[in-house]
């Protein structure tokens, strides 16, 4: 914080001002979006002269739409499952004791996070048909669970730093075995960096758009469904879908912080 | 042994004491379950083993396998292999890629695009960012922060359409300058580099903002006042002081940003024209038009990948070097 205001007193309004214009960046698009979804006429488009709640009766009246809001949403939580599972293995192996080949093995763990989408979508692909998986549900939730893994290692690992070696000696010490230990003293601390991941991974997958399409069957996910509609014109009847879409995931996403931010403070 | 007993600790020591009637405690002493414990912690290197052989042997087979059997799929002649035909090695795959400006063009196009939207958007978050780190109290930081996250956490398809709302020939932008009288026809923003610029900066802020945000956190106040006291102003400050001292944040951010703005399929496919074409475009249709072109696909992926790491790796070093020479 600034001790004395008057020096920087110019670059403040300066800065404030390009810190709420980026607000505005943000939010207006997603704003619009919103309020053309109660829009009464089929033509995307300003201004707006009569309001109407169809789009919004029509979306959850829409059987399609319905049914593949549950496949993006087991999608998601199937993926997370096996990348919370792997993901904290993967973290606890790195952030014990130190072994030849650990920067490797590191290297080869957030690899999946940053190669490019459509390089990412591609590979996935190949090695889909090499293991022989048929595109669709399995195809999609394996490629969302390997691109997962490394954003759950890195968020693991960082708790475990933190844990005390003291608790585990004492564990040992009292004859728990390393399983029971970990069981019982590693897992429950490692609670919070597990859910807020989790939530992570779901939001990850639930929005994913370019590995669903390159891995999905016939059936779309919900990112894919829009891209399709899309593709063959604007309507309202989008807006009213990715609202739903954009609400569910802005407050998964709040609460999600708003927890993970109680449980860090409690332990 | 030194122990702390904090109210947690002091409860899970409690239930390990009595761990002879515990569930865990039973098990622990419970003879098959005991036998196997033994077994797998017998020696050190067992223990290690046991707990090392799955996380590599999943990064091996699922991180580095789908790259290295994209980069094996890019070296042969046909794949999927159908029943009869041999696989033979063969680089024509790359060989296509130089012969034909309808693959290179895409491919340069995308790394210059990337590249200038990476300046762009780490121009338009770094007085964001600054703003937040040094202007803004720790109670509040928070919070503002937290404003700024909530839009990223909407999918890519939800963004990418709002902005083509904003900028559609009846959107927002076209009808507020109309109404201001500035303008009688609308301005065509759409399916031009400049729409699908302000979507992928628009996509990708966050992966800037987050970076700086942590590196501009660290940097002392007291370096800002004393070349105050020295007489530098605004802008010498920023140029001597804060800019050299977040170069760290500034090669991370525009690394990922960089890597991720190569990336994108649907955003150039929805925001795009005819002439802005990109490679993941170029590379996608390989997939889903004709199904008997995956090795060039995979060939043109593989170059992507390769070039995108080459940029990073280089533009990592300057900024390495830059730093090293400013400490000097």
């Amino acid at each position: 914080m600034n001790d004395r205001p008057e020096l920087f007193r110019g670059n403040r309004i300066f800065l404030s001002c390009t810190y709420w214009a980026f607000v505005l960046y943000v939010f207006v698009p997603l704003f619009l979006m919103i309020l053309m979804g109660f829009k009464d006429s089929k033509f995307i488009g300003f201004p707006i002269k009569s309001w109407t709640l169809d789009w919004y009766t029509g979306v959850f009246a829409d059987a399609e739409v319905l049914s593949t809001f549950g496949y993006s949403v087991a999608i998601a939580v199937l993926s997370t499952l096996i990348s919370v599972i792997v993901g904290t293995w993967i973290a606890v192996l790195l952030e014990g004791r130190k072994f030849l080949g650990r920067t490797a093995i590191f290297g080869m763990t957030v690899l999946p996070a940053l190669v490019p989408g459509i390089i990412s979508a591609i590979a996935f692909r190949i090695y889909a048909r090499y293991l022989g998986i048929e595109p669709g549900m399995g195809a999609i939730v394996w490629a969302h669970a390997v691109h997962n893994v490394p954003f759950v290692v890195l968020v693991v690992m960082a708790r475990l730093s933190t844990l005390p070696k003291s608790q585990i000696e004492a564990a040992r010490d009292l004859g728990a075995d390393p399983l029971v230990s970990f069981i019982r003293i590693t897992l429950p601390y490692l609670v919070p960096a597990i859910l807020g991941a989790s939530i992570f991974c779901l939001l990850l997958s639930f929005d994913d758009f370019v590995r669903s399409f390159f891995l999905g069957g016939y059936e779309p996910t919900l990112p894919v469904l829009i891209f399709a509609k899309l593709r063959s014109g604007m309507s309202p009847e989008i807006n009213a879908i990715a609202t739903v879409a954009l609400i569910l995931t802005a407050a998964i996403g709040i609460w999600a912080e708003r927890f993970t931010r109680r449980m860090n403070k409690e332990s | 042994m030194t122990y702390d007993a904090s109210s947690q600790r002091g409860k899970r020591a409690e239930t390990l004491e009595t761990s002879g009637r515990t569930f865990w405690g039973r098990l622990v002493e419970w003879g098959p379950y005991h036998t196997l414990m033994r077994l797998a912690t017998a020696s050190p290197r067992r223990q290690f083993l046991i707990l090392a052989a799955f996380p590599i042997l999943w990064v091996l087979t699922q991180h580095l396998g789908p790259m290295l059997q994209m980069l094996r799929v890019s070296l042969t002649d046909a794949y999927p292999v159908a029943p009869g035909v041999e696989q033979h090695f063969t680089l024509d795959n790359y060989a296509r890629f130089f012969g034909d400006s309808i693959f290179w063009m895409p491919f340069f196009r995308t790394l210059a695009f990337a590249g200038v939207f990476t300046f762009c958007t780490l121009i338009i978050t770094y007085p964001v960012a600054y703003f937040l780190a040094r202007h803004v109290s720790r109670k509040n930081q928070m919070l503002f922060l937290l404003l700024l996250l909530i839009p990223f956490w909407v999918g890519e398809i939800v963004r990418t359409y709002a902005i083509m709302i904003l900028l559609g020939n009846t959107g927002a932008v076209n009808m507020v300058l109309k109404w201001v009288g500035l303008i009688d026809r609308p301005i065509p923003f759409m399916y031009t580099s400049f729409s699908m610029g302000v979507g992928i900066v628009y996509l990708t802020a966050l992966y800037m903002l987050l970076p700086l945000y942590s590196a501009l956190e660290k940097l002392p106040q007291s370096m800002n006042e004393a070349a105050a006291d020295l007489g530098a102003g605004a802008w010498t400050r920023f140029r001597r002081v804060s800019l050299p001292l977040t170069i760290e944040g500034i090669s991370s951010g525009c690394t990922l940003v960089f890597l991720i703005s190569t990336g994108f399929y649907a955003t150039p496919v929805l925001l795009g024209g005819p002439s802005t074409t990109v490679f993941a475009e170029t590379i996608a249709g390989f997939f889903h038009v004709a199904g008997d072109e995956w090795p060039t696909g995979a060939a043109f992926a593989t170059i992507m990948f390769a070039a995108a790491l080459v940029i990073t790796a280089t533009f990592q070093r300057v900024m390495n070097s830059l730093r090293k020479g400013e400490r000097k």
